[in-house]
C-alpha cells in the first residue's frame, strides 16, 4: 500500500462572509504536492474566495489555511512566497512592456536583481513569450496576455501555482495550450484552478472538489469519476 | 526597503509617464505664471506671499487628481490582487504609492522656484518668507498626497476618490469657520484643525513647531489609516 505524499495545501473549516453573505461555509480539504486539484462550480460558488484566501488576498472570517505548513493569515510573506497566483481576467499594468512587467513581478516576489532577467527569460522562453517581451501588454490578445499572467506566477518557482478560470475568454487552440502547460507544470508543482467548465477539470485535474454556494460537496479523485458530469448534476 | 524601492520604481514611472500628470503640471504652472507676472508689474514688490496662496489653493484643488488613481486603479483593473498578493508588506505599497504623488508635488513645487529666483535676480526680497512658504508647501503637499492616497483606497472608482479627496480638502480649509457656531472647547478644535491657520504663519516667515506636528501627524495618520484599509480585507 502506498501512502499520500504529504498535503502542502490545507483548507481547514474556513468561512467567509462578505456584508452578511456567506461566499464561502465551512471547507475544509487538503492537496498533496504536485497534484491538480480542479475547484468546480457554478459562478458564486465560493471558487474564487477559496483561492484569494489561499492566494493571502481575503483573511478568512474562522478557519485557517495553510501553503507549505505557513498560515496565511500569521505568516503571510512565507505563504505568498510559496504561490503563484493568476486571478481571473489576467489583471496585467497595460502600460508596461512584457518585459518591464515580469522584471518587476519577479522581483516583487523575491527573485534577486542578479537573478531576475535569467528567470524572465527562462520563463518566457517556456510560455512561448519570446516574440513580444518587448511589446507594450496593451496591446496584446487574450491568449498572449493570459500567458503573461502565468508566466508572472512562475518567475519565483513556485510550490503551489493558483489559477482563476484560466481558459476563460481564450480560443480552442490557447485553451489546448493552457491545458497542456498546466499538465507539464503538475509534475513541479501544485495546481489548483477554478472553472465552471466540466470539460476543462475532467482533462487537466487529478481531483475535483466541487462546490455550491459555498459549501464544499465532495473531493473526487478523476479516476475514480468516469462521469463527472452525472455527479455534478447529482450533487448541483 | 528592498520591495519599497522595487515598487517605488514602479509608481514613479507610472506617475510620471501618466497624461494626468502633465496637464496637472501644465496648469499648475500657466495659472501660477500668470499670477506671477500680473501681481509684479502691478505691486512691484520682491515677495511671493500672494504666490505661495495661490499654490495652496491649487495644490487643493489638483492633488486630487493626482493621487485618485493611486489604489482605485488598482482595483478597478484587478491589479490590486496581483500587488496585494506578493510577499510584500501593506506598509511598502502605501509608502510607494504615497511617495509618488509626494514626488510630483515635490516637482511641482521646484519648477515653481523659478519665481523665487527671478525676484532675487532682478530684486531685494525678505528670504525668510519665502523659505517658510516653501517649507509650508512641502508640509501642505505631503499632507494632501497622504489624505488623497488613502481616499483612494476607499473606492475603486477614480472620479469618486478625486471628489472625496477635494471634499476632505475644502472641509479642513474651512474648518475654522464653523467656530463662531461651536461652544468652548469645540470652537478650539475647529480653529486648530483648519488647514489655512497652520499655512499662513509660514508664509509670514514665522514657524512654529505644532504647525510642523499638524501636517506630519495628519499625514501620519492619513498612511497609517491607508495601511489598516488594506489589511482590512
Amino acid at each position: 500500500m502506498t501512502s499520500l505524499p504529504p498535503p502542502i495545501v490545507t483548507v481547514d473549516r474556513v468561512t467567509k462572509r462578505y456584508r452578511g453573505r456567506v461566499a464561502v461555509h465551512e471547507v475544509s480539504l487538503t492537496v498533496p504536492r504536485g497534484e491538480v486539484l480542479g475547484l468546480l462550480g457554478p459562478n458564486g460558488s465560493g471558487k474564487t474566495t477559496l483561492l484569494r484566501i489561499l492566494a493571502g488576498y481575503l483573511s478568512p472570517t474562522s478557519g485557517r489555511a495553510t501553503v507549505a505548513g505557513y498560515d496565511t493569515v500569521d505568516e503571510p510573506m512565507q505563504a505568498r512566497r510559496c504561490i503563484g497566483y493568476v486571478p481571473e481576467n489576467a489583471p496585467l499594468y497595460s502600460h508596461m512592456r512584457v518585459d518591464e512587467f515580469l522584471r518587476l513581478m519577479g522581483r516583487l516576489r523575491g527573485v534577486p536583481p542578479c537573478g531576475v532577467g535569467v528567470r524572465v527569460a527562462a520563463v518566457a522562453t517556456r510560455l512561448r513569450l519570446d516574440d513580444v517581451l518587448r511589446a507594450p501588454i496593451r496591446t496584446l490578445s487574450r491568449g498572449y496576455r493570459q500567458r503573461v499572467a502565468i508566466a508572472q506566477a512562475l518567475l519565483h518557482d513556485p510550490a503551489v501555482l493558483l489559477l482563476d478560470e484560466p481558459t476563460n475568454g481564450l480560443d480552442p487552440r490557447q485553451i489546448i495550450d493552457t491545458r497542456s502547460l498546466i499538465a507539464d507544470l503538475a509534475g513541479q508543482c501544485t495546481v489548483i484552478m477554478s472553472s465552471h467548465i466540466l470539460g476543462e477539470v475532467e482533462k487537466t485535474a487529478h481531483r475535483v472538489a466541487i462546490l455550491l454556494e459555498g459549501h464544499l460537496l465532495t473531493v473526487r479523485g478523476m479516476v475514480e469519476t468516469p462521469d463527472l458530469e452525472a455527479l455534478f448534476l447529482s450533487l448541483t | 526597503m528592498r520591495a519599497l524601492g522595487v515598487l517605488l520604481g514602479k509608481e514613479l514611472g507610472a506617475t510620471f509617464t501618466s497624461p494626468i500628470a502633465y496637464a496637472v503640471a501644465t496648469v499648475f504652472l500657466v495659472v501660477l505664471g500668470y499670477t506671477f507676472s500680473l501681481t509684479l508689474f502691478f505691486t512691484k514688490v520682491a515677495n511671493l506671499t500672494y504666490i505661495f496662496h495661490q499654490m495652496y489653493v491649487l495644490l487643493i484643488l489638483l492633488v486630487p487628481l493626482l493621487t485618485m488613481r493611486a489604489f482605485a486603479d488598482e482595483r478597478r483593473t484587478g491589479t490590486a490582487e496581483l500587488l496585494l498578493t506578493a510577499p510584500v508588506a501593506d506598509v511598502s505599497i502605501v509608502l510607494a504609492k504615497f511617495l509618488a504623488s509626494f514626488a510630483l508635488v515635490l516637482a511641482l513645487l521646484g519648477a515653481s522656484l523659478t519665481y523665487a529666483l527671478v525676484l532675487g535676480r532682478y530684486g531685494d526680497p525678505d528670504w525668510g518668507p519665502i523659505y517658510g512658504g516653501y517649507l509650508a508647501l512641502v508640509l501642505l503637499g505631503a499632507l494632501l498626497a497622504a489624505v488623497g492616497t488613502l481616499t483612494s483606497s476607499l473606492t475603486e472608482n477614480q472620479v469618486v476618490a478625486a471628489a472625496t479627496s477635494l471634499g476632505v480638502f475644502l472641509m479642513l480649509w474651512f474648518a475654522d469657520s464653523i467656530s463662531y457656531l461651536l461652544p468652548v472647547p469645540l470652537d478650539l478644535v475647529a480653529i486648530n484643525v483648519s488647514l489655512i491657520g497652520h499655512f499662513t504663519p509660514f508664509v509670514s516667515g514665522s514657524m512654529f513647531l505644532s504647525d510642523v506636528g499638524y501636517y506630519v501627524s495628519l499625514a501620519l495618520l492619513a498612511l497609517f489609516l491607508t495601511t489598516r484599509r488594506l489589511a482590512d480585507r
